[in-house]
């Protein structure tokens, strides 16, 4: 009895160490010191620091089109129907379509399209509860839309709403793998919309947007790794990976330099620009739209 | 025995977890106050929180994009002091972009880019800060870090 005792305490004495150690961090002097917060001329990236990788949320990029595309776009074509909302069975897919189906509802509010607004929460509000994000899609949710029906600017307010509390819904109920799921869902969502309304040509914003979305997906990548101990997350990992590779071809040039124009903010110079040719962009939107239709099941 | 251990080791990981997750959504109070066209600036979903100890130092990796006007503001417990330290490096040359510190650890920045680019925003909670201030040091503490955007206005005819 003795001797269990005594290993009983042993055992709780190592336990707790280990777990003091790692609540106060033993990195802590070595990253004061590796920063140099006293000399501010020693400036450098801190390595070791833990680094979180984020992600635009798909209503961003909507909006984004709205604004240099025109506002009356009602073509609701090539979103994903509700109807095939009974085709997904399983957590990987209800995750990935509750990402697109959050975008499509964001399509829909932006672009002010009420009544499939509504029916595309009604879907939504059917997969988060099956998928752990009951508590951020309330009844009370589908009451605002619908006193909202004809403002497309409260619409898209309540929609990203939805989108910030699902995704802090399942991040503060440490259902990562799940999260990936629905980030990566939403964000494929957001560039078939857009390279479904977008033609190629060389000076549009919306091509650039496209092209840009390079770096979003090295972020959706990294953001896939942390997870792929999980067997739906790595199989969609592997997906992106290849995408990852059509958008490499891209060519990256350095910005022109140019003037400041306006001095009451912060200009943060160089950088590079994404020049996608004609035959680069079709064979991304091939991509897209490949990889977009093997998660909604459709041709 | 095992029973003990098991019970122990649950306890362990509660603790644990619960402690994460206690900033979840904290960086929703750093909100700029008294600033000019506050109803034009927009949430970025890049925004994140964290616990942090005095000395701690984290990292995001977000994407800004051409053509778009960004504010960061910083904002911590009182009990980690004032002064949270940012720099905003580019994630591919590893420039640096910004340093609070060359403004006396000022908690919001704004800021255009002239191309879309990675960055990384490297955050530190200053060791001893509290101390200096003459509050109770303590481990740790709620930080958040709130990122918002809006489309940059057009200037001239």
């Amino acid at each position: 009895m003795n001797l269990k005792k005594t290993n009983f305490i042993l055992v709780s004495a190592v336990i707790m160490a280990t777990t003091f150690s790692a609540c106060r961090g033993d990195s802590k002097t070595e990253e004061a010191d590796d920063i140099g917060l006293v000399d501010t001329s020693v400036i450098g990236l801190n390595q070791k620091a833990e680094t979180f990788y984020q992600v635009p949320s798909p209503g961003e990029m909507l909006s984004f089109i709205k604004q240099v595309g025109g506002k009356s776009n009602k073509n609701i074509s090539f979103l994903n129907k509700v109807e095939n909302q009974k085709q997904y069975t399983d957590l990987k897919l209800k995750a990935l379509n509750f990402g697109i189906y959050s975008c499509d509802l964001s399509y829909c509010s932006v672009f002010e399209i009420g009544t499939e607004a509504l029916k595309y929460f009604k879907s939504l509000k059917e997969i988060g509860d099956q998928i752990g994000v009951s508590s951020a899609i309330k009844p009370e949710n589908l009451k605002r839309l619908q006193d909202n029906i004809g403002n497309s600017d409260s619409l898209a307010i309540i929609t990203d709403e939805l989108y910030f509390s699902s995704f802090e819904t399942l991040e503060g109920s440490k259902q990562g793998p799940t999260l990936s799921l629905v980030v990566a869902g939403g964000w494929i969502e957001s560039l078939f919309i857009v390279t479904s309304l977008a033609k190629y040509d060389t000076k549009s914003v919306i091509v650039e947007r496209v092209c840009d979305q390079k770096y979003t997906l090295d972020n959706l990548v990294e953001f896939l790794r942390k997870y792929k101990a999980d067997e739906s997350t790595a199989a969609v990992l592997v997906k992106f990976e290849e995408l990852q590779a059509e958008f490499s071809k891209i060519e990256e040039r350095d910005a022109d330099s140019l003037a400041v124009k306006d001095k009451t903010k912060h200009f943060l110079s160089g950088g590079k620009n994404l020049i996608a040719t004609a035959d680069q962009y079709k064979h991304l939107v091939d991509k897209i739209r490949i990889l977009r239709n093997s998660f909604t099941l459709t041709k | 025995m095992k029973k003990y251990i098991l019970t122990l080791l649950g306890t362990t990981c509660i603790s644990l977890f619960s402690q994460t997750g206690v900033c979840f959504n904290y960086h929703r109070s750093c909100s700029v106050k008294n600033s000019k066209n506050d109803k034009n600036w927009i949430y970025d979903t890049q925004s994140r929180s964290g616990l942090f100890n005095q000395g701690m130092t984290s990292k995001i990796r977000c994407v800004i994009y051409k053509g778009m006007d960004y504010r960061i503001n910083v904002c911590c417990d009182a009990s980690l002091g004032e002064k949270l330290s940012y720099k905003i490096f580019d994630s591919k040359s590893n420039e640096l972009l910004y340093d609070n510190q060359i403004m006396q650890n000022a908690p919001t920045f704004e800021f255009q880019s002239s191309t879309t680019r990675q960055l990384i925003i490297e955050l530190t909670v200053p060791q001893g800060t509290a101390e200096k201030e003459k509050h109770k040091p303590i481990d740790a503490a709620c930080v958040g870090l709130l990122i918002e955007h809006k489309v940059t206005e057009k200037q001239g005819f």
